[in-house]
């Protein structure tokens, strides 16, 4: 016989009695008070981990430059449906000065054409073919050049770290590598340029197939070594959770 | 033999030659925008970004380019 039911029928206004089966009926409301705190707290996270981002990264707007924080046009083809770009990186816009520089004197050649005598004995006609061979050699030249510079991305999305390359526009290289299974991270910054201009390689360490990743001449790649260290302890408590 | 090594000769020759030498060269380069072109669009599959038009229009030009330098060269 259930002694506190029978007090509580017999006598209901007993304090302690009413109140303790009160706390038994409630109980069950307490735990979907529970369930709603955990998904508040959730929503906040996601919106820490951009403000996060932001915070070490800082904000970038221009489509050209070589360091774009959550760009939201820039998309590749091996990218999931749920998967977001946090930080797109190009080589650092100063590794194209050589060739800008050699496809700005290589404009001005054509110029000296009449310096040298041995180009007399073509006629003009042959002379304009050469003059527009010259110039479209140029430019085929520089856009070749600008095309392996904007083609040449990094990738650091909440998922993984991808580098996408094109060389000599006929080969395409695509290596990624897993958050969780990224082991180490290291970076160097070498020569006068890349000291003044803060850019060098981040070197990554992955426990995948592909051993290692290198992001080539990329802008301050100590706050790419920082995004990776934050996504990556996130994933692992991610693990963590999911495993208990 | 003597008449054929005469200067108009020799002139007709060479320009021939180099006639012959640009339309290769051009005929040549027609196949590298072609292959340009590919690439490129290949390239803005890969990696989809805002100026990707931009390049694949440039690209084009480029081919309209080399279409025009082979026809400069046959009408020489």
């Amino acid at each position: 016989m259930n002694r506190s039911k029978d007090l509580d029928t017999i006598a209901p206004d007993d304090d302690v009695i009413s109140q303790s089966v009160a706390k038994a009926t409630q109980e069950p409301p307490l735990k979907k008070k529970d369930t709603k705190t955990e998904i508040k707290i959730e929503k906040p996270s996601v919106e820490n981990l951009t403000q996060k981002i932001y915070h070490i990264l800082g904000h970038t707007k221009s489509p050209f430059s070589s360091f774009l924080v959550r760009p939201k046009v820039l998309k590749f083809t091996e990218q999931d449906d749920e998967e977001e770009i946090f930080l797109a990186a190009r080589p650092h816009f100063i590794t194209n000065i050589s060739w800008i520089c050699l496809a700005i004197i290589m404009l001005f050649v054509p110029l000296f054409f009449k310096y040298f005598s041995f180009l007399d004995i073509f006629p003009a006609q042959y002379q304009f073919t050469l003059r527009l061979f010259w110039y479209l050699f140029t430019f085929m030249y520089a856009f070749e050049n600008f095309l392996s510079w904007y083609f040449d991305v990094f990738l650091v999305t909440d998922e993984r770290v991808v580098d996408i390359e094109f060389n000599n526009l006929l080969n395409k290289h695509f290596a990624e590598a897993d958050l969780s299974k990224i082991q180490d991270v290291s970076s160097s910054v070498r020569g006068v340029l890349g000291t003044f201009l803060n850019y060098g390689n981040v070197l990554i360490q992955t426990a995948s197939e592909t051993n290692q990743i290198t992001f080539e001449n990329v802008p301050n790649p100590e706050k790419i070594i920082k995004l990776i260290e934050e996504l990556r302890d996130l994933e692992k408590q991610k693990g963590e959770t999911k495993n208990d | 033999m003597i008449n054929f090594l005469t200067d108009n000769n020799l002139n007709s020759y060479f320009f021939g030659v180099t006639k012959f030498f640009f339309i290769i060269c051009s005929v040549l380069y027609l196949v590298f925008a072609l292959i340009v072109i590919k690439q490129v669009s290949s390239m803005s599959k890969s990696v989809k970004d805002k100026f990707n038009t931009i390049l694949i229009i440039f690209s084009y030009l480029h081919l309209a380019f080399s279409i025009f330098l082979i026809l400069t060269t046959i009408g020489l």
